[in-house]
């Protein structure tokens, strides 16, 4: 490369270009985080100025608090439901549609519709065919004498957590079977037939040749989906609110309650460092997935 | 039917087809005519079981294109997100070009701290945004939400385009310096018009990213008069009394209606936008 004289080298003209994007992770994400860990050991609060250094008395009160675990609970049961299901049958979906039939191109476009639509409208929907008296999950079972009156599905603990898991499955759905089918389709072709000639029935070329031949993707979804669904909000607070009675209260919905509705902000960022940490957890695995799939 | 498929066609394999095909099918698109189902009944039908069989009318959904509130709603999501989804593309696109094309200290480290961008978890910042935001005089302001969304962009947005401009050939570069052209133009004339695709999936993304964010907007923009169409609509309907079904599902339509326009128009973008960013890493 020529060298010129008086202007900027190429790596200079290579950081001077890094400088904006960088200045806003810095400002926007690494300042927060490493601020959001230190008031994680005051107790600043959103309703008075100042705050005060209080060590670990955040963290040592949140072990002892019951609802805290009850918290990790409902977070750990939301993510492991609000990912298999949508990934289960969203690989039985990319199965179903990676057969070529008449309307296969067009259902795999249709199917994303789900996806588009944001979530605070999905919470909407899933309300109104979850609600308790006039709803359309209800009116059906209802006119099908499976039931005989109104079951508040939303207001009652023992099922808010799975409609909200079962609408959060309905939006990711097509997600899945669009990677999904991306890995379908990347399947040796070879060896299906060296599998058929071998005598392998479906379920064996299913167990032997797909799964095998789609282990990346498979990681790769269920890792990304699991840190999304660590991440997610807009559903269940659209929904249920983290109620009733905490039945839907995930990590997410409960830093933003404390902190913006019982304004402690300090508190909050307790919840939020140990949550943070476990989500690492994760995005190690993901990253170790990527770095083996190069 | 191609000649080698993957499954064969046998009688346990038909049935398995046939049963998921019709339930999923039902459980993917069945909600979805529910909700077009609700927003066009009239408002005294809103609660029979009836599936387009009754009087249709498109009074609700007239009823909210007239509602000056929940347009105005809309024009501010418009504003925040075509902004964010611009500025987002840009940034990403001239980081991902330095990451791609220059060779300097420290570029590797960058490059993990953005990458690891989604492993801060979105709640927790916000509570320290909020606070900065407060001390710059920031709440309530578009720029918190602008900033914030370009951030979320960033990750998925600079492993993308480093995809794109890692393809094109050093020597584009080399020969566009020797007839004179400065960095500037290099980029803005010969890279970026060449990974347009790239770009275009990009400034999608960005734009989903912010048209859809309940959390960030509805902490940091307070104010009615500036709110964005998701918070917009959540204060609208879940305040309220007795719910107005039809209007809400109607809402929900008009809400996804800018973001389906995208979709249908540029859909191959529209993947590869939203699925991309999370492989290619």
């Amino acid at each position: 490369m020529a060298r010129n004289h008086g202007r900027l080298s190429d790596g200079q003209v290579g950081f001077l270009l890094v400088i904006p994007g960088l200045a806003v992770f810095c400002a926007i994400i690494l300042y927060p985080f490493i601020s959001a860990v230190l008031l994680s050991f005051t107790d600043r609060s959103l309703l008075f100025p100042g705050s005060n250094w209080v060590g670990l008395e955040n963290y040592r009160k949140l072990f002892l608090n019951v609802y805290f675990f009850k918290t990790m609970l409902t977070t750990l049961w939301f993510v492991a439901g609000a990912t298999l299901l949508p990934f289960v049958l969203g690989f039985i979906w990319a199965i179903v549609l990676h057969e070529q039939f008449f309307a296969s191109q067009a259902l795999r476009g249709i199917t994303l519709v789900d996806w588009i639509i944001p979530g605070t409208a999905i919470g909407f929907l899933w309300s109104w065919i979850f609600n308790g008296e006039y709803g359309i999950l209800n009116g059906l079972l209802l006119k099908t004498g499976l039931i005989q009156k109104g079951v508040p599905w939303l207001g009652q603990t023992t099922t808010a957590l799975l409609c909200v898991i079962i609408s959060r499955a309905w939006q990711m759905l097509p997600w899945y079977m669009a990677f999904l089918l991306g890995g379908l389709q990347g399947v040796s072709h070879e060896q299906v037939e060296a599998a058929r000639i071998d005598g392998a029935n479906n379920i064996q070329v299913f167990r032997h040749v797909v799964l095998p031949g789609m282990r990346q993707i498979v990681n790769i979804v269920l890792v990304l989906g699991a840190i999304g669904n660590l991440q997610h909000f807009d559903i269940p607070w659209t929904m249920t609110q983290g109620g009733p009675a905490r039945a839907t209260m995930t990590f997410s919905l409960e830093v933003y309650t404390t902190a913006f509705k019982n304004w402690k902000i300090g508190t909050a960022a307790t919840i939020g460092t140990i949550w943070a940490i476990l989500l690492l957890v994760f995005n190690i695995v993901y990253l170790k997935q990527v770095e083996e799939s190069k | 039917m191609k000649p080698a498929g993957m499954f064969q066609r046998s009688a346990g394999f038909r049935i398995f087809f046939w049963c998921f095909a019709i339930l999923i099918g039902a459980f993917v698109f069945l909600p979805l005519l529910w909700m077009v189902n609700t927003a066009v009944k009239p408002m005294d039908k809103t609660f029979t079981l009836s599936f387009f069989t009754g009087p249709l009318t498109l009074d609700n959904l007239i009823g909210i294109l007239k509602n000056q509130t929940i347009m105005r709603y809309l024009r501010n999501s418009l504003l925040v997100s075509f902004a964010s989804s611009f500025a987002a593309t840009v940034v990403s696109a001239i980081s991902a070009y330095s990451f791609s094309k220059f060779r300097y200290t420290g570029r590797k480290f960058i490059m993990g701290m953005f990458m690891m961008s989604q492993a801060f978890p979105q709640a927790i910042l916000l509570l320290a945004i909020y606070l900065m935001m407060q001390r710059l005089g920031l709440l309530g302001s578009y720029w918190s939400l602008l900033f914030s969304y370009v951030v979320f962009t960033l990750p998925v947005g600079t492993w993308t385009l480093k995809g794109y401009f890692d393809a094109l050939p050093d020597s584009l570069i080399e020969s566009a310096k020797l007839d004179g052209a400065g960095n500037l133009t290099i980029m803005t004339r010969i890279i970026f018009p060449l990974a347009i695709t790239g770009m275009t999936s990009i400034a999608i993304y960005g734009f989903v990213w912010s048209w859809n964010d309940l959390l960030f907007s509805m902490t940091l923009v307070t104010d009615t008069a500036k709110r964005t169409l998701a918070p917009g609509l959540v204060m609208t309907f879940l305040g309220e009394a007795s719910t107005n079904w039809n209007a809400m599902m109607s809402a929900s339509i008009i809400a996804t209606l800018p973001v389906m326009i995208v979709f249908i128009f540029l859909q191959r973008f529209f993947i590869a936008g939203l699925t991309n960013g999370a492989v290619k890493g």
